[in-house]
């Protein structure tokens, strides 16, 4: 492996601040992520369980990934 | 009812725009009206019907195909510039996932609109199968030699840290962690994910499922960070000392 970069050191930093004591796995974020993405759009307030796939899009880059590509077709109807 | 393992044969016919489909209506109440050239109004039409209700009736034919050439245009959209994805991926996309959802049809909340949740599933799994890809050259032993390397001065630097003292602390703190706290397992899932590996790819090297290898992630962040709690260094010094 080669020498971590100043941006990957970051990263891991940041996963290591990111942690909660309880989270919201992949499958549970994809169940959520329709009603987050609607929300999110409409400007409307997330609500508790809305938050914890908040925090999931800050550890997990491939969610955050989908939810942008969802959100693409999502501005694209509107 | 028809069923959805053979390819639905929607009038869209992989050119990119909804076209014609009308069927009878379900409950006596919904026609589906794609029109050819009017996304928007196939998109208000789509999203007026009663999805669950019509997919599992007896005579869904039309529903199915209506629904694959939803996620067809969806998918089209999500990933138009990717220069890896061809229509022919899009049809499989669209095709695995329309498979996907109606495995899931349970599953389905009402808390969005049918066609965004439906949506949310297509778009999983086609960039899951564009990670597949990208990465199915990765074997679990390498992975496990960069985790071990991830303990190794060399690989986790200071120097990265540029300068100063407190980030030398906290990268000290993190290299201390890695060694002592985590398994060669944790480590390696660690360093697949700093390398950009996907999660679902990790899955599979760990001959493991999602929810078992994301409790391992989970376990070794967490590990990492009561590590460096009882080393004094809480997430507001490390955001303050990596603020810049």
């Amino acid at each position: 492996m080669k020498p971590l970069t100043k941006e990957q050191l970051t990263g891991l930093i940041h996963l290591v601040g990111a942690t909660h004591e309880h989270e919201l796995d992949c499958s549970g974020c994809l169940a959520q992520a329709a009603e987050f993405a609607e929300r999110e759009l409409a400007g409307l307030p997330l609500g508790e369980a809305l938050v914890r796939v908040e925090q999931h899009l800050e550890v997990c880059p491939e969610c955050r990934e989908e939810l942008l590509a969802l959100k693409k077709i999502l501005q694209a109807q509107a | 009812m028809i069923s959805p393992s053979r390819r639905a044969s929607a009038s869209s016919a992989g050119n990119g725009r909804l076209e014609p489909v009308t069927a009878r209506p379900s409950a006596g109440t919904i026609w589906l009206a794609f029109q050819t050239g009017s996304t928007k109004l196939a998109t208000v039409v789509a999203e007026e019907i009663n999805w669950p209700e019509v997919l599992r009736g007896r005579d869904n034919a039309v529903a199915l195909a209506g629904l694959r050439a939803v996620l067809l245009n969806g998918l089209r959209v999500a990933l138009r510039d990717r220069a890896d994805v061809n229509d022919a991926h899009l049809e499989d996309f669209a095709q695995d996932a329309l498979l996907k959802v109606l495995e899931r049809l349970d599953q389905f909340s009402g808390r969005s609109k049918f066609t965004t949740w439906a949506h949310a599933i297509a778009v999983n799994v086609a960039f899951a199968e564009l990670r597949r890809k990208r990465w199915q050259d990765v074997s679990l032993d390498a992975l496990v030699a960069d985790g071990r390397e991830l303990t190794e001065p060399a690989t986790l630097a200071t120097d990265a840290a540029t300068g100063d003292e407190e980030r030398r602390r906290i990268v000290g703190a993190l290299r201390t962690a890695m060694t002592e706290r985590l398994s060669d397992k944790q480590r390696a899932v660690i360093a697949g994910l700093l390398e950009g590996l996907p999660f679902n790819q990790i899955v599979d090297l760990l001959g493991t499922n999602r929810n078992a290898a994301y409790k391992l992630v989970y376990d070794a962040r967490r590990a990492i960070k009561q590590h460096l709690m009882a080393e004094g260094i809480s997430s507001e010094t490390i955001r303050t000392a990596f603020a810049s």
